[in-house]
């Protein structure tokens, strides 16, 4: 990447699977020269460069291989650091230390240098060598236990949500760094914690919880606020068709009454006001239901957007791919890959509305960029970069 | 039981707060007025507890999320709900009549003091007042303005209402999450808006870098169906390559590789295949492993269509145990387990009170200090100063307008009654 408003930018990436990648691929979108560490040896699974689940996460950055557990390769990631501003992982807090590669060992190469160590639990505390996957980060932080249909029953995403948003996170943090180092020339250490992401995530219920000492509970479909009714899910006509229905005030609730065609509702008491509404909002539920189940879910949600209600239909992967708005923005990008074909990933929803061209690739091969990396960037001869491949430790 | 590592010593001793420039916080020097409602204030939040200076503009009268009902049922009907307060921490309050004559002044005198505006308002309505990004340029060049809608500021379904529900559903998230036999669920907690303020700070981060080296103001757009349909890990993999279309597998994890185990005192969230002999060994030295035993369960396809088995099997087992052993047996052998916690249990964890994730920090409204978590990254540079509560409505007024904008003591107290601010 060459263009775009972090060019210039150079980030050494030691990270894998997603909630790491997440973060740097934000990064390289937007102009960052990301050079990811890969190894023959790691290059496995969702790090394997030619798998889509790769391929996804790791557009617009480079690829080169060095088998860090080779004696002699910390001496090239050292000047890989050198030359580089951030240094991003998100192993357990051990590798990098077992590499001798900690913050106050690379800060050695590089004295402003910022790095970012995204772990489970965190650098420090009891739990710290603990590991953990997205789905166990959000277990801990309270996510699956409040996503739920009923108390004690948890159900949690069904994905690893916590990770983009470990990503997400991230990236803010080196970008902060980033500000400050330049306005200060310091550098810093960033410890980042999944868990404690996960939990941030529910901020209000832990304030809630340690303010009141009340039990939080799922709430399901339920307004999480407090101020509609109806808001939830309803069935539609087909096999397993949804949309959802949120109404905020009285006039939200006129224009549902009169989209349903149910103007018997406007004169009931029982619905007659928001508080009366979420009183008898299982009543009110099953009603809605009954005439939902009527109308296709996209049919129904244009009529009820149009009477200015609230309302969407619960998309699956095919709606989405053929979401009118979605294409009408062009948020799936298409780029050819060597052996992949055309590759499709999830755009940015960073849209800057007066950049102009995007000149971005597809995600890099296994060592794609080992000659530019070592040769261009760190001077290496012909002969010494053979040296170091023939060796195994460019492998 | 764990191991200490040369690292955590090292790390702990740079987590100490650098003593030079205690005033000189991640952000200091960045400007922004924050016109947001949930859908962005998390984000603003963020940047505020790094150390911009975030000025919450709220009409006169204050936020109507400060009247959100709190789900307590016997809070009083208008003391804010507990996501103003978490949402607004370290930001200056002030309040302004943006539809007022008198209003836009003031809102362009102050754009042309600060470096970017967040608004959350559906598309057109600033263009409607006469305040679009083009007005603002004007006022200050290179202003960066961010806006966080529904569906974004272009396409056939941006005038569509919106709310977390909408983007729930629209964005993708609902319909994977929940029970196969069950109606589609939405995540806790407001999630499409955490996301949209996560992409709305990162966004605003590096704007402003391009802004600082080029001089040029930007518009930044976000749609919070984007930001939903960004934060699930599977749907672009499963449809696009797989060519698959993603259902609800209730406590099953979309790839088959976790699922939710009931024990004696609570929930599990266990790995199904991660080190399967040992597993295997485990269970069986407890009389547990059924015939898990057999030879055919070390293939992973084997394994994968008879999943039903091996969590019958599996749930035989944990339920004769706690979540606490579970947990910490299986981490000691890297088994990435973790219990589903409740909020109360994270409050008392041992982990996050070792690293000082809580602190308390009092309101006027509330007679009891307010546990907030804190960001979850440590800097091993300072921050900020000393963590500030969410603003009472108006309570910077006087501040901004009379010493920032330099407006006489008289000219504020008619403004103040003729409701502009």
């Amino acid at each position: 990447m060459d263009t775009g408003p972090l060019k210039g930018l150079r980030i050494l990436d030691f990270t894998r699977v997603l909630a790491g990648p997440f973060a740097t691929r934000i990064l390289a979108d937007f102009g960052a020269d990301v050079i990811k560490v890969q190894s023959r040896k790691t290059a496995k699974g969702t790090e394997f460069n030619t798998g889509a689940f790769f391929s996804i996460w790791n557009r617009n950055k480079r690829s080169i291989t060095l088998d860090m557990s080779h004696p002699e390769a910390r001496e090239l990631a050292l000047r890989l650091v050198a030359i580089s501003d951030v240094v991003i992982e998100n192993f357990t807090p051990r590798v990098m230390s077992n590499w001798a590669m900690t913050y106050e060992d690379l800060k050695g190469v590089k004295p402003d240098l910022i790095m970012v160590s995204m772990s489970a639990t965190g650098q420090t505390g009891p739990w710290r060598n603990f590991v953990a996957f997205g789905p166990t980060a959000q277990a801990l932080g309270g996510l699956t236990y409040l996503t739920s249909y009923d108390e004690g029953a948890p159900i949690g995403t069904g994905y690893a949500y916590s990770d983009p948003m470990a990503g997400l996170f991230g990236a803010v943090a080196v970008l902060a760094a980033l500000e400050y180092r330049d306005r200060t020339g310091r550098g810093q250490f960033i410890d980042l914690s999944a868990y404690e992401v996960a939990a941030a995530l529910i901020g209000p219920a832990l304030l809630e919880a340690g303010t009141r000492n009340t039990p939080i509970l799922p709430l399901a479909n339920r307004s999480n606020s407090g101020t509609a009714a109806p808001h939830g899910c309803f069935k539609c006509k087909g096999t397993d068709r949804w949309c959802v229905i949120a109404v905020y005030n009285d006039a939200e609730w006129h224009a549902l009454c009169n989209v349903l065609g149910d103007s018997d509702w406007i004169s009931d008491k029982r619905f007659a006001t928001l508080s009366r509404r979420k009183k008898h909002a299982r009543e009110l539920d099953e009603l809605i239901q009954q005439k939902t189940s009527q109308h296709t879910a996209h049919a129904l949600v244009t009529l009820l957007q149009e009477a200015g209600v609230p309302a969407a239909a619960v998309q699956d992967a095919e709606d989405l791919a053929n979401d009118p708005q979605l294409l009408a923005r062009d948020f799936f990008v298409h780029l050819p890959h060597p052996t992949l074909g055309n590759t499709v990933s999830d755009g940015s929803p960073i849209k800057f509305r007066n950049e102009i061209g995007q000149n971005w690739k597809s995600s890099p091969t296994l060592g794609e960029d080992n000659r530019y990396v070592y040769m261009d960037l760190l001077g290496l001869t012909e002969a010494q970069f053979l040296s170091y491949v023939d060796r195994k430790i460019i492998a | 039981m764990i191991r200490s590592t040369r690292i955590s010593e090292k790390n702990a001793e740079i987590m100490k707060p650098a003593r030079k420039n205690m005033r000189d916080t991640l952000l200091s020097g960045i400007k922004i007025l924050d016109l947001a409602d949930q859908k962005a204030s998390f984000g603003t939040k963020l940047l505020a507890d790094m150390g911009a200076r975030v000025i919450k503009i709220e009409k006169p009268g204050g936020d109507p999320a400060r009247k959100t009902a709190n789900s307590s049922r016997k809070s009083p009907p208008f003391r804010p709900g507990f996501s103003f307060y978490y949402h607004n921490t370290n930001k200056l309050g002030i309040t302004l009549n943006l539809e007022h004559p008198t209003g836009k002044d003031l809102f362009l005198r102050l754009v042309k003091k600060n470096d970017v505006v967040v608004e959350t308002f559906p598309p057109g309505y600033l263009q409607k007042q006469g305040l679009d990004f083009e007005r603002l340029r004007e006022a200050k060049p290179g202003i960066i303005l961010a806006s966080v809608t529904g569906y974004g500021q272009s396409g056939p379904k941006k005038d569509h209402k919106t709310c977390d529900l909408v983007a729930a559903a629209s964005g993708g998230q609902m319909y994977v999450t929940g029970a196969p036999d069950s109606y589609p669920l939405q995540q806790y907690g407001a999630q499409s808006y955490m996301a949209a303020s996560l992409f709305t700070a990162a966004a605003i981060l590096i704007a402003v870098r391009r802004q600082r080296r080029s001089a040029k103001g930007e518009h930044i757009d976000i749609s919070l169906q984007e930001a939903v349909l960004s934060t699930l890990e599977h749907i672009v993999l499963q449809y696009f390559y797989d060519h698959v279309t993603p259902k609800r597998q209730g406590k099953l994890h979309w790839n088959h590789l976790f699922y939710i185990f009931p024990c004696q005192d609570g929930f599990i969230q266990l790995t199904l295949f991660e080190q399967w002999e040992t597993l295997v060994e485990w269970m069986d030295s407890e009389g547990m492993a059924a015939d898990l035993t057999a030879k055919k369960w070390r293939d992973n396809e084997y394994r994968l269509k008879h999943l039903d088995h091996i969590i019958t099997v599996l749930k035989n087992w944990t339920k004769t145990h706690t979540t606490d052993e579970l947990f910490k047996l299986g981490q000691l052998m890297q088994f990435p387990w973790a219990p589903v916690q409740s909020p109360t249990q994270i409050l008392s964890c041992p982990q996050l009170r070792a690293r000082d994730f809580f602190m308390d920090i009092t309101h006027p409204d509330i007679t009891r200090p307010l546990r907030y978590p804190k960001i979850p990254m440590k800097f091993s540079e300072p921050l900020r100063g000393p963590d500030k509560r969410a603003p009472l409505a108006a309570e910077d007024n006087r501040t901004i307008y009379c010493q920032e904008l330099g407006i006489s003591e008289g000219e504020f107290k008619r403004l103040s009654s003729e409701g502009v601010i």
